[in-house]
């Protein structure tokens, strides 16, 4: 019996080399002692400049941190204070977002910003929904199993140890798990709004199951973290410091053992010394001014379009096409999930604003079945959106006028679900640096994006599965919007030189000290939300580098 | 507006939400910026437009045309370009020029000063993507309308008055709900001072039943 199954709700193993909920204010939600962060001089060569301040970067920092490491994030975005800088309220959480222009194309653009990019201390972890699902065995052998995509250069049992760590950090709450490698949760199910029950009672009328979580949500109190108060503003910051995100569950302790946040500090390069093939520090721009952290190693933590993108415009004689970048391969396969979600409308009121969005989820369409016509599967969740984002899927299916209005006004009688399809990585929805420069002259980033067929009839199967639930629900009508979430892949992981940018402990393959420890080191992307398994790659690569230096 | 909800105003709410968040939402009742994007000719054309998409035809209306001003004034864009598009003001600049040409090959003035069948009329087409020539050469019209309708659902959702109007419970920090759940039961619980709606009566089981569609 492993442990994990010993583990019973209420008893579970605390997080024992992680005090970031202990340091937290118990009455205030920003972090405290700050102007007592360690600070380094930036001739003083630290021991690992970390860009970006999410889920990966915080993640590398905290762990290595305690390890004795001497570490400067720099991040884009501003430290939040959310008591300040957040509020309840849809439109003014516009800031959360990068919302700085990215250029989209292919046969299928994909709508970048709020849904998919943040910015700030913490990252887009700050306004995610909440949802922490494990990645499944199948995820990491999809080549071999499936003959598409690429296969991992890892296992899921080389994370298995560091998602159970994770979950027990963040922590997440939610039903035994009975799919992939079935687990439990250290914190119990959250109760569940009537937006979520009639989807639950619908799925079951058409034999699918679902499960309540998993969610980054606190149910009960979590060191100075507390109880969620179910106001349905998740995507909007967790003002109540109940949903987890890196700010909150790993930099109060980062910072507790030596790491600098600089924070508005945009990375525009990684300098390099041709000679050696080692990087040597990042130029980052503070204040419309450049200034310089040396550094012995860099890890590049910005996500599926920052990252490509900082690698891209960090050339130099020795790598004329990007930092690392000889075989082409940064800034490819990056992939999104169908994410097609379908509102039903009820006779009776439902409320879907109140409780958080994430609610509850399934995944027994995850795993390939040569029967549906298409490999790789999908996973269906509940959305909930607040009034602005329900205008979306109203205005998506052409509504306007006295019918947008007409529709609007029937807010309260709607439940909306979602699905995350598993597209394929293919090498041409790929990132690459445009002709057009961002307020400091840094080129921006082209995102170009194309199904392929197995995408499409994935999609399609999937869409006709929520239409099939909303049915045995009873609903009266239903509103369709296609759309895409998430973003991983773009400087995966592989096996060699030949096949990706990194190797499997992050390192590229090109430049020994740099690393790149993101979402965008995925080679296939599952239909799974990605928070979690981006930052158990990041505790991975961690206990990899703990004793040692590169 | 016209609601389900007449006796319910989430401004009578206003004390219990938490101070950063009560600015910024009282601030787009109290507070409505001027124009500062549009010149006064286009601002007629882009009230119009913003009254006829949103379905406004009498005071008091959610200023929607002030707040896409701002948005395009402050550059708070939403993150993204279409490679075959122009940045988001230009596009609004492009629309703008666009509304008036079709209303004025339909005989009138301006679109502002266009009736309503007029105004509809276009509206219907640009939704359509059925516009051509001119300006619409140099848009992707579909992704225009798109565009022009997003931003104009922000300003108008993101309006306490249009929240009467839906029943939406609006900011809850840091008071929250602890009624939410309704399984097998008729109706959501509300917190008491959630809106009650007027009537019990489904429209869309009445029309059906009625034989009204």
């Amino acid at each position: 019996m492993t442990l994990t199954t010993l583990f019973r709700k209420g008893a579970f193993a605390m997080p024992e080399e992680n005090d970031s909920p202990w340091l937290l204010h118990p009455h205030k939600r920003g972090l405290q002692n700050l102007d007592r962060m360690r600070r380094y001089g930036k001739q003083d060569a630290v021991d690992l400049v970390v860009v970006g301040a999410g889920a990966g970067g915080v993640t590398l920092a905290q762990r290595l941190a305690r390890a004795g490491w001497r570490i400067v994030i720099l991040e884009t975005g501003p430290f939040w204070d959310p008591d300040r800088d957040w509020v309840s309220d849809e439109k003014g959480s516009g800031h959360l977002y990068w919302t700085d222009t990215r250029v989209i194309g292919g046969n299928d653009p994909i709508e970048m910003g709020k849904n998919n990019s943040g910015v700030g201390v913490g990252g887009s972890m700050t306004h995610f929904a909440g949802y922490t699902p494990r990645f499944h065995p199948s995820d990491f052998e999809v080549r071999t199993r499936d003959g598409v995509g690429a296969d991992w250069p890892i296992s899921y049992w080389d994370l298995k140890d560091s998602f159970e760590r994770l979950e027990r950090e963040l922590p997440v709450a939610g039903q035994d798990w009975p799919w992939g490698d079935p687990h439990t949760y250290p914190h119990s199910a959250h109760p569940i709004a009537g937006a979520a029950s009639v989807a639950w009672e619908g799925a079951l009328k058409q034999g699918i199951e679902m499960r309540v979580g998993p969610v980054s949500i606190t149910n009960g109190k979590f060191g100075n973290r507390p109880h969620c108060i179910y106001r349905g503003f998740c995507l909007q910051g967790c003002k109540v410091n109940a949903k987890a995100s890196p700010l909150i569950t790993h930099l109060p302790d980062a910072i507790a053992h030596g790491v600098e946040v600089r924070a508005d500090s945009m990375a525009v390069r990684v300098e390099v010394d041709d000679a050696t093939s080692r990087c040597t520090g990042v130029t980052y721009v503070r204040d419309g001014r450049e200034e310089h952290q040396r550094a012995d190693a860099v890890a590049v933590c910005g996500y599926a379009i920052e990252t490509p993108r900082l690698l891209l415009n960090s050339t130099s004689p020795r790598f004329p096409n990007g930092l690392a970048n000889t075989n082409d391969h940064v800034g490819r396969y990056v992939m999104v999930q169908g994410a097609t979600q379908v509102a039903a409308r009820f006779p009776y009121e439902l409320r879907m604003y109140k409780a958080p969005p994430p609610e509850v989820s399934s995944e027994q369409f995850y795993e390939t079945d040569e029967a549906r016509g298409f490999v790789r599967g999908f996973s269906i969740q509940t959305i909930s959106p607040l009034p602005i984002g329900w205008a979306e899927h109203v205005t998506a299916e052409g509504h306007w006028g006295q019918s947008l209005r007409e529709y609007m006004r029937d807010y309260n009688h709607w439940s909306v679900l979602g699905v995350l399809c598993e597209l394929l990585p293919q090498a041409e929805n790929r990132v690459t640096v445009a002709g057009e420069t961002d307020a400091n002259g840094t080129p921006v980033a082209t995102f170009s994006h194309s199904l392929c067929e197995n995408d499409k009839a994935n999609i399609e199967y999937a869409t006709k599965v929520l239409e099939e639930i909303w049915d045995g629900a009873g609903a009266q009508e239903t509103l369709k919007i296609d759309r895409y979430a998430h973003l991983v892949g773009g400087c995966r992981m592989g096996f060699s030189a030949d096949d990706s940018v990194v190797d499997s402990s992050h390192r590229a393959w090109e430049v020994p000290n740099l690393l790149v420890c993101d979402g965008s080191v995925f080679p296939t992307q599952g239909a799974a939300n990605p928070a979690l398994a981006i930052m158990a790659l990041a505790d991975r690569l961690a206990g990899l580098l703990r004793r040692k230096r590169l | 507006m016209i609601g389900r909800y007449p006796d319910y105003d989430v401004l009578q709410e206003a004390s219990h939400w938490d101070e950063a968040t009560r600015r910024v939402v009282l601030d787009r009742v109290e507070n409505v910026p001027p124009f500062r994007f549009f010149d006064e000719r286009e601002r007629e054309t882009v009230k119009a437009f913003c009254d006829t998409v949103t379905a406004q035809d009498r005071e008091p209306r959610i200023p929607v045309a002030v707040y896409v001003d701002e948005k395009l004034h402050d550059g708070s864009f939403d993150g993204y370009r279409f490679f075959d598009m122009p940045n988001d003001r230009e596009v609004w600049r492009l629309v703008v020029q666009g509304l008036d040409d079709e209303a004025r090959a339909l005989g009138a003035e301006s679109f502002a000063a266009a009736g309503v069948p007029t105004r509809l009329d276009v509206c219907h087409r640009f939704s359509q993507a059925k516009l051509h020539g001119g300006v619409w050469s140099r848009l992707n019209v579909s992704r225009a309308w798109s565009l022009v309708v997003r931003n104009m659902c922000e300003a108008f959702y993101a309006h306490p008055w249009a929240w009467n109007e839906i029943g939406f419970g609006g900011p809850a920090y840091p008071r929250g709900y602890s009624r939410f759940g309704s399984p097998h039961i008729d109706t959501a619980e509300r917190e008491e001072w959630e809106g009650e709606q007027a009537f019990s009566i489904d429209p869309v089981r009445d029309t059906k039943e009625r034989g009204l569609e």
